[in-house]
């Protein structure tokens, strides 16, 4: 049962993550990448980690992408990208196949499709947040912090201009 | 047995929340009446008759429902919304038109699968916790499909293809964005409190008392943060006084403008399906749940049964609580709303987490 819902999800995933490069509407590109955010988490479910899967609907999918079609819908894009040649994506295509093809016994080997063996639940993850990574956690802290700054200084600036 | 058990509780916890959304929209139209001075629905259902004796009982209660105005505000509206043209604008995507008003409900239903709704009880040696799921990530998940339902409306605005559905859209974007913050600070500060991001630990927690007398429920440990989450709660269901991405005067409905029949029904179920659940919520972290001061409930089906009657009586009543503050104050103006949400709501909750992170350290 288990096993036929992952197959499920792993099917919807490809499909939207295609669907984010392939339509050409960008709200409806938006809108299939927050699909495959969506079944992102559903694997880290899959592997029991649940805090993991509601970082990445809350980060992810509830705030990052909202933003994303926030500014879609304020600059009300229309689908104007005109499509390469089809000899491009063959090209493309292919070579993104064979390096695939290529990497799929590494992945089959590493990455466990179901079950517990990923430690993900709050404990162990604020834990290792806390002790071996500290260091860089808080550099990643810092550094949204400066991009924080960074943007308020920015936005200031132009209505200074403005008026 | 796992599966029966499941489906089981899926079918029960689905059939709570669709229950109390109904007995919210039916609150809402005969309260707004009572608070109104006006009488409200009362007719459909009111004067049915019949001379087949057998019947009479059944249509004594269907008169005393269409007088109470069930019959107009459940099935009356309901069929008539069934029935009614679907009206898609021009120049829109049909399928996107369609998807809105489900992104706005599913997200709602899902987060009612962590709400326990009784304490464990025992039955045929099997416990049983009457909750769907028990994530260990918890309250978290239901903030995350709190922060889900806002594409509901903000598609649902692109839908329309006009200004003001568009407005509305947007607006109840950056409304949901701004206070899912604060919502989500004052909600760390609980966390923190319990130790814990379980609902049903977190109510276990609360059957203890404070100086040997007080309850030690949420609103009397932790008031700053239940004010907070209950604005900012009040806020993510854009109901009035934060009802902005659908203020009839000024953007005719806001994001719905364009949705009609059922579709338009869809948004109203998922913004009562919302109340009920802010409702769960609340008297999951700061009402103690289930728990009545100073008596413990026994562990098997007739415990667990009162403790379920006691936690559906405290939702309904902050249901109604929430039904009334939306016909009582008047709408915000949209600085009015962004000067709370930002400069009064966010400090103050992240205080209150820094005060209680250190009490809970000191003590």
């Amino acid at each position: 049962m288990t096993e036929l819902l992952w197959y499920i999800t792993a099917a919807l995933a490809i499909g939207s993550g295609l669907g984010v490069v392939m339509l050409r509407m960008p709200l409806y590109s938006a809108l299939s990448l927050v699909l495959h955010l969506f079944t992102m988490a559903a694997m880290f479910a899959f592997l029991d980690a649940h805090f993991l899967a509601t970082t990445q609907i809350i980060v992810y999918a509830g705030a990052i992408m909202v933003l994303v079609i926030f500014v879609i819908m304020l600059l009300s894009l229309e689908g104007t990208e005109k499509r390469p040649s089809i000899f491009l994506i063959g090209i493309a295509g292919a070579a993104a196949f064979g390096l695939l093809y290529m990497m799929a016994p590494a992945i089959r080997r590493t990455f466990p499709m179901t079950g517990g063996s990923l430690q993900g639940d709050v404990g162990t993850i604020g834990k290792s947040l806390y002790t071996d990574y500290i260091f860089s956690f808080e550099i990643a802290s810092l550094l949204i912090m400066v991009a924080i700054v960074g943007a308020v200084v920015l936005a200031k600036r132009i209505k200074k201009n403005a008026t | 047995m796992i599966w029966f058990i499941l489906i089981v509780k899926v079918l029960i916890v689905f059939q709570i929340a669709l229950g109390l959304a109904s007995v919210c929209v039916w609150v809402e139209r005969k309260g707004s009446a009572l608070i109104q001075d006006r009488i409200g629905a009362n007719r459909a259902g009111a004067f049915f008759y019949t001379d087949n004796i057998f019947l009479k009982p059944v249509f004594i209660v269907v008169r005393l429902l269409g007088v109470l105005g069930v019959i107009n505000t459940l099935l009356c509206d309901a069929v008539k919304a069934l029935f009614k043209e679907d009206f898609v604008p021009k120049g829109t995507s049909n399928f996107i038109h369609s998807l809105a008003p489900f992104m706005g409900v599913f997200p709602v239903f899902l987060a009612f699968s962590l709400i326990p709704f009784a304490p464990d009880f025992v039955i045929a040696g099997i416990t049983i916790r009457p909750q769907v799921a028990s994530l260990n990530a918890g309250v978290l998940f239901i903030f995350a499909m709190a922060s889900m339902a806002v594409y509901g409306a903000t598609i649902a605005g692109w839908c329309g293809n006009n200004k003001f559905s568009l407005l509305g859209g947007l607006r109840s974007a950056a409304q949901m964005i701004s206070y899912e913050l604060a919502l989500g600070i004052s909600l760390v500060a609980m966390v923190v409190l319990y130790g814990t991001l379980d609902l049903y630990d977190m109510v276990v927690a609360q059957t203890k008392l404070v100086g040997g007398f007080l309850p030690a429920w949420g609103v009397f440990t932790q008031p700053v943060a239940f004010i907070i989450f209950f604005v900012a709660g009040m806020a993510e269901t854009k109901r009035a006084p934060f009802d902005l991405p659908e203020s009839e005067s000024e953007l005719v409905a806001g994001y719905f403008t364009e949705y009609s029949g059922m579709k338009f029904l869809l948004f109203w179920l998922g913004e009562f399906a919302e109340i009920a659940l802010l409702a769960a919520l609340m008297v999951l972290m700061f009402f103690g749940g289930w728990d009545i001061p100073y008596v413990t409930l026994p562990a098997t089906w007739v415990g667990a049964l009162i403790g379920h009657l006691v936690f559906m009586g405290k939702i309904t009543f902050f249901c109604v609580l929430q039904i009334v503050i939306r016909w009582t104050l008047p709408r915000f103006r949209y600085d009015q709303l962004m000067h709370l949400g930002w400069k009064i709501l966010l400090p103050l909750s992240m205080a209150n987490l820094i005060v209680t992170a250190v009490l809970k350290l000191a003590f």
